[in-house]
């Protein structure tokens, strides 16, 4: 007895207190440390004020900080002395990537261009280089290795943590960029564990009945005023002539009324499918608080279960829709 | 003019989009053989299945269709090599989205049948007719189509309206 219980007592302890302890770390990370972001600040500016003096770039895209506190907004610099007023913060929401597409023209054609990137900007930015819309060689890609951004509509004034950071983010898996020019920021701690609410959110409306999810798109499609504005910050949609805009024959109706909301969402969707990198800009910026991105997650996790495919991980030539086996899956065709 | 107007069934309708040279012969083969299928399809012809746009079936839907067939070659037969094969996972994904969305997937039916295959159209059609029949009219994307405006029932105007401040800002408006 007098062995045995000091023994069970120890056996006991330390995995009572490793878990413990590994739920204080994880409360710990989710509130991020504001030094870090500032650390992240001056390599980009650092980086940004040597291409741009070594003339290796013309410009860099970047965040320039708001007027008001806690706010950035994107800029494109061209002097080293401009580079010194970047900064990177959770307020630099934006997806940068957009600037360089077709649909924001000129910006590229003066030459090489830096951008600062988090890895689910590099991921719209490795999809844009597979469909041809940019090339590596006209980018200098600043990652950032992220540790998350502000959600909308959330308490600015305080720093980072689980009840202001982005949806997205909590279920982020790209923090670290890959196959950039530079890194800037090194994210030592691990992140913590959030709450998945948007998978838990699409777990649920999977589960509902059919009427039941055609009630909860029709309400929220209903709220749409078709600004458009998913449309203009995504930076995949770049075709000069939307399909939703065309009148002969018309497509998709295109003032708000119901039945052209519910198209342009299913539209949009679709031609999203196999290549939304999954930014979550379209819900940012959605005036309405439309859950869009639960359209975009559920659309890709059909192509990576069906193709297994996932956009934006590398620059692919083609995409899921694009391509095709013989042997796919074809149990719905009679 | 009638003294007594009758009253009809429901009658599905249904739309077929076809490719140009399996379904379509198929289904000429199908006439031709004398073979007997319901009239509620309406066919249309495609030059190939990769030619058909996930628009058109939410058209489709939108003006009234209480089912949608899409029927080409058999993997393998399409005339332009690969169109049926891009058709395949456009649809499949496009099946997903309209499930997900909250659309019964009984209703948009997907089918290979190639020029020699009558008989399986007219199993394919009748089969699908009569589902439809069962399972009666397709309100979803026709409601829709046939709101002006979102009922107040449906939330977001409702809030407007039980809002005081804001219901006595539009009271005052003389």
């Amino acid at each position: 007895m007098y062995i045995f219980s000091p023994c069970l007592a120890l056996a006991a302890a330390p995995t009572g207190a490793t878990s413990m302890n590994s739920k204080a770390q994880k409360i710990k990370a989710a509130g991020i440390d504001p030094g870090y972001y500032q650390a992240v600040t001056e390599a980009i500016r650092t980086e940004a004020a040597k291409i741009l003096m070594e003339e290796t770039v013309v410009g860099v895209v970047g965040y320039l900080p708001g007027r008001r506190r806690g706010t950035a907004h994107p800029a494109l610099i061209t002097t080293a002395e401009q580079a010194q007023k970047l900064i990177f913060s959770p307020a630099c929401v934006n997806n940068l990537s957009l600037y360089l597409t077709k649909a924001k023209k000129g910006v590229l054609n003066k030459g090489r261009i830096g951008v600062v990137a988090k890895g689910c900007d590099m991921r719209a930015l490795a999809g844009l280089m597979g469909e041809s819309q940019i090339k590596r060689e006209d980018l200098h890609i600043i990652g950032v290795a992220c540790a998350g951004v502000y959600g909308f509509g959330v308490d600015r004034s305080a720093p980072l943590s689980e009840t202001n950071i982005a949806r997205k983010c909590r279920e982020c898996n790209v923090h670290l960029p890959e196959g950039a020019d530079f890194s800037a920021g090194a994210l030592t701690t691990e992140l913590s564990d959030m709450a998945p609410i948007e998978a838990e959110e699409m777990a649920r409306i999977e589960a509902l009945p059919q009427a039941e999810r055609w009630a909860f798109w029709k309400e929220h499609f209903s709220r749409c005023i078709r600004c458009m504005a998913c449309r203009q910050i995504c930076p995949f949609c770049y075709c000069e002539q939307c399909l939703c805009d065309k009148n002969r024959p018309q497509a998709v109706e295109n003032s708000p009324r119901p039945a052209g909301n519910m198209a342009w969402h299913i539209v949009r969707a679709m031609h999203l499918a196999g290549r939304c990198g999954g930014c979550a800009e379209c819900e940012r910026v959605c005036p309405m608080d439309i859950p869009l991105n639960l359209l975009n997650r559920r659309m890709a996790r059909e192509l990576k279960e069906l193709y297994d495919y996932e956009a934006g991980r590398a620059p692919q030539e083609k995409g899921p829709l694009a391509q095709y086996r013989e042997d796919d899956d074809q149990s719905f065709i009679k | 003019m009638h003294p007594e107007a009758t009253q009809h069934g429901f009658e599905p309708k249904i739309v077929a989009f076809v490719c140009t040279w399996c379904t379509y012969a198929g289904a000429d083969l199908a006439g031709t053989s004398r073979m007997q299928y319901p009239a509620n399809v309406r066919v249309l012809k495609f030059p190939c299945t990769g030619r058909i746009d996930p628009v058109f079936i939410l058209r489709a839907f939108q003006k009234g269709a209480d089912g949608v067939l899409v029927s080409g070659c058999h993997p393998g037969d399409c005339h332009y090599m690969a169109g049926n094969f891009h058709a395949r996972r456009r649809f499949a994904a496009f099946r997903a989205l309209l499930g997900f969305i909250g659309v019964d997937l009984a209703r948009l039916q997907f089918s290979w049948v190639s020029a020699a295959e009558g008989g399986k159209w007219v199993e394919v059609v009748t089969d699908l007719t009569e589902k439809m029949r069962a399972m009666g009219p397709m309100p979803e994307f026709k409601s829709l189509e046939q709101e002006e405006q979102w009922s107040g029932a449906s939330g977001a105007f409702q809030t407007l309206a039980d809002d005081g401040e804001l219901k006595e800002a539009f009271d005052s408006i003389t």
